[in-house]
């Protein structure tokens, strides 16, 4: 008979609120030490690099409106998705609806390259928004219809979407005096969001980002309906005791999810891109699950989660360009701290306890 | 004054000192006469494929103009936002000489060019030309014309294949060129075409490649992949292979064909030299075996001396311009007439060539 000792996680009865708020910054500064440790041993300038990772897009105007434009997209994905995630409808393909977005958006251009007018813009935004919308419409039709996995059926909607966006750049809508490389015409100035900082690339989508934001914090935190959304993610039977429909949650969910990402995706080709290209399919989609998560789905949390990570984007390319750090140690930074907040997050919540177990031999 | 160092007070000065390192300003950069180079590039750098060719392109620049140059490549930037941002971050920070390596930095490259008139910019593959804005190309078809003949000899079937990156004119261009070269040999010789659609895809290439194999081809020319995905494929399979930009002999022994590679660096050395000369021009860059920035590599030893030696004569055709390879008669891939008989295409016509000529066997996605 031996004793052994081992570590176990047991979760806090409360996790106390000072912990919660200390963890993040923990993770940072934990996250800070050990890519000093990497970028010494790489033999670079660690102060360099740091300074360009992560002061810089704070204190350089011309950064900071970077910062903002790459926030934008994320954020309001996110806040789509959060939606669904806390009623346990996991979208995973925001991706494919972004670009859905981006293509109905884009079919005004394309078809009234001539049109000119103040209502262009808006309408791009809407019909993006209801793009989005259409293509988590299969996923949730089959979700509670045939109760498909949406995790399944919204990733593959993703890969269905983008095969879309290559068969119209190479075919109807390719840019016919564009040499035949893959891409629409450039778009005409109505049919590109006004800027909102002059001298910077940030666009009204910031406003708009901001104002859901500000709705889902309302619709989750005031409304029935948000309400039931949340208990029929926590205990889907009582909340179906209680009579709230599961269907009616899949449905709200994705359809919410999939407006806010083809919003997304809409305000990203009338915004920095100005034409239909493959490269508006770069990834928001997938990043703006991290951000969800990373903010605690909740649409305060996420309005700081996305900033972060849109400060780590464009630090991250800020320190390849000034600090000549190679793309790869960017990644590891980013990745790693990922790694160190969610070790954080789970000792707020949970706590290690030594165990002593008596084993048999 | 006597200080002790315990843990707490350890911690607290390494803190200060990582806080004061980071808020330091950044250095400042090139207000010393040193040339500040930057190469953007959109897939990582590897060892070989079109990255590598522009970077080692760079080498001679550095060896030639040392510390009067700083060189820096940032890889894998996506085109579109994130590329403008990046190039415009790099030239506030005091980059005058810009070398934009893809074709989807087009819009962004330019408006930088248009913007900052102390700005040199060479911009890969592109068709717009501003006052300090060069799109540059290598006549890639010329090589692979050659390999196309080398192609020809060496097959059993016939039937060649190539996996391509895009339907654009530069990469038409070169199929087209490979099927006249099989031709000059096989007349019968046939192309069939994968479009891969992508850049940067090595699953789906090699797949293609398998694809290619499977009905036939015997000879797969790998027509701008940045990995030897397809090389290694053909290798395994028996196929001989030829490639683009950079050779990748190494990942086929026995079955490598050939490459008809790039060398950039006559080009950049004298546009080099034109910046700080001040003579930097912008055109049309369109550069071949006669500017010695195009050249086939590492001929297979496979290839009969006949053959040979008919290649060596047209490469000496080819640079010299007696004997241009889009010279007439060339027919369209539906019979009709491409370039007339006597006549030879025009620099314009080869930069916008949106057609294909008879014996290459898929058509062309619209």
């Amino acid at each position: 008979m031996s004793v052994l000792s081992a570590y176990r996680l047991v979760r806090r009865s409360s996790a106390s609120r000072k912990v919660a708020v200390l963890a993040p910054l923990g993770a940072l500064v934990a996250t800070i030490v050990l890519n000093l440790c990497l970028y010494l041993a790489m033999g670079k300038d660690a102060g360099a690099v740091f300074h360009a990772m992560l002061v810089e897009p704070l204190v350089s105007w011309s950064s900071f409106s970077e910062v903002l434009l790459k926030m934008t997209p994320l954020l309001l994905i996110a806040q789509g998705l959060a939606i669904g995630f806390r009623a346990n409808v996991v979208n995973i393909g925001a991706e494919g609806q972004f670009i859905l977005g981006a293509i109905f958006a884009a079919s005004i251009p394309v078809w009234f390259p001539q049109a000119t007018g103040g209502w262009i813009w808006p309408l791009m935004l809407l019909l993006g928004g209801i793009g989005g919308a259409l293509w988590a419409v299969v996923p949730a039709f089959w979700r509670v219809r045939l109760n498909a996995s949406e995790i399944l059926v919204t990733l593959m909607m993703s890969l269905i979407a983008t095969q879309l966006l290559a068969y119209l750049l190479v075919g109807p809508w390719k840019d016919p005096m564009g040499f035949n490389f893959p891409q629409s015409v450039m778009f005409q100035m109505d049919a590109t969001l006004p800027l909102l900082i002059p001298g910077t690339r940030v666009n009204v989508a910031l406003v708009l980002a901001l104002v859901v934001t500000l709705a889902a914090w309302v619709y989750m935190q005031r409304s029935f309906q948000g309400y039931q959304l949340v208990v029929g993610g926590l205990a889907p039977q009582a909340s179906a005791y209680a009579g709230f429909a599961e269907s009616r949650a899949v449905w709200l969910s994705l359809l919410i999810g999939g407006f806010a990402a083809g919003l997304a995706g809409a305000a990203e080709v009338a915004g920095p891109l100005g034409q239909l290209q493959r490269s508006v399919a770069s990834g928001y989609g997938y990043a703006a699950i991290i951000v969800a998560y990373l903010g605690g789905l909740n649409p305060i949390g996420i309005l700081f989660s996305s900033l972060l990570i849109a400060i780590l984007y464009i630090g991250g390319d800020n320190a390849m360009v000034s600090a000549e750090l190679p793309v790869a140690a960017v990644r590891v930074f980013q990745g790693s701290l990922l790694v160190c907040y969610l070790a954080a997050i789970t000792l707020v919540r949970y706590r290690l306890v030594r165990v002593k177990s008596e084993v048999r031999a | 004054m006597t200080s002790t160092l315990n843990r707490r007070n350890f911690l607290r000065t390494t803190a200060a000192m990582g806080l004061a390192a980071g808020f330091a300003p950044a250095m400042a950069l090139a207000e010393d006469g040193t040339l500040g180079i930057t190469l953007v590039l959109p897939s990582p750098l590897g060892d070989v494929g079109w990255g590598r060719a522009l970077a080692n392109g760079l080498e001679p620049v550095k060896a030639a103009y040392g510390d009067k140059v700083k060189v820096t490549i940032l890889e894998n930037i996506m085109e579109g936002p994130d590329a403008d941002r990046i190039m415009t971050k790099s030239v506030a920070d005091g980059s005058k000489f810009l070398i934009a390596g893809s074709f989807g930095y087009q819009n962004g490259a330019l408006q930088i060019a248009r913007r900052n008139a102390d700005v040199s910019v060479l911009h890969a593959s592109g068709f717009m030309v501003a006052p300090n804005f060069t799109p540059f190309a290598a006549r890639n078809y010329e090589g692979t014309y050659l390999l196309g003949m080398a192609a020809a000899a060496l097959s059993k079937s016939g039937k060649l294949g190539t996996v391509s990156a895009f339907a654009i004119p530069e990469l038409i261009t070169s199929i087209n060129a490979f099927t006249l070269g099989a031709q000059a040999i096989n007349p019968a010789a046939e192309v069939a075409v994968v479009w891969v659609n992508s850049w940067f895809d090595p699953a789906k290439e090699q797949e293609s490649a398998k694809a290619l194999i499977a009905q036939g081809c015997d000879v797969i020319f790998s027509n701008a992949q940045d990995t030897p995905s397809v090389v290694d494929i053909c290798e395994k399979s028996g196929a001989y292979v030829c490639n683009l930009n950079s050779s990748m002999k190494a990942y086929a022994a026995t079955k490598y064909l050939g490459c008809a590679a790039t060398d950039w660096s006559p080009f950049f050395l004298e546009q080099v030299k034109a910046h700080f000369e001040g003579s930097f021009k912008g055109h049309n860059a369109f550069l071949g075996m006669a500017e010695q920035v195009e050249k086939v590599l590492d001929w297979s030893a496979d290839i009969p001396a006949d053959v040979m030696e008919k290649i060596k004569a047209r490469e000496a055709g080819i640079t010299s311009g007696e004997a241009p390879v889009f010279a007439g008669p060339i027919a369209k891939q539906d019979g009709s007439e491409g370039v007339a008989a006597g006549a030879a295409m025009k620099d314009e016509e080869i930069v916008a060539m949106d057609w294909h000529v008879k014996g290459v066997t898929t058509p062309l996605p619209n």
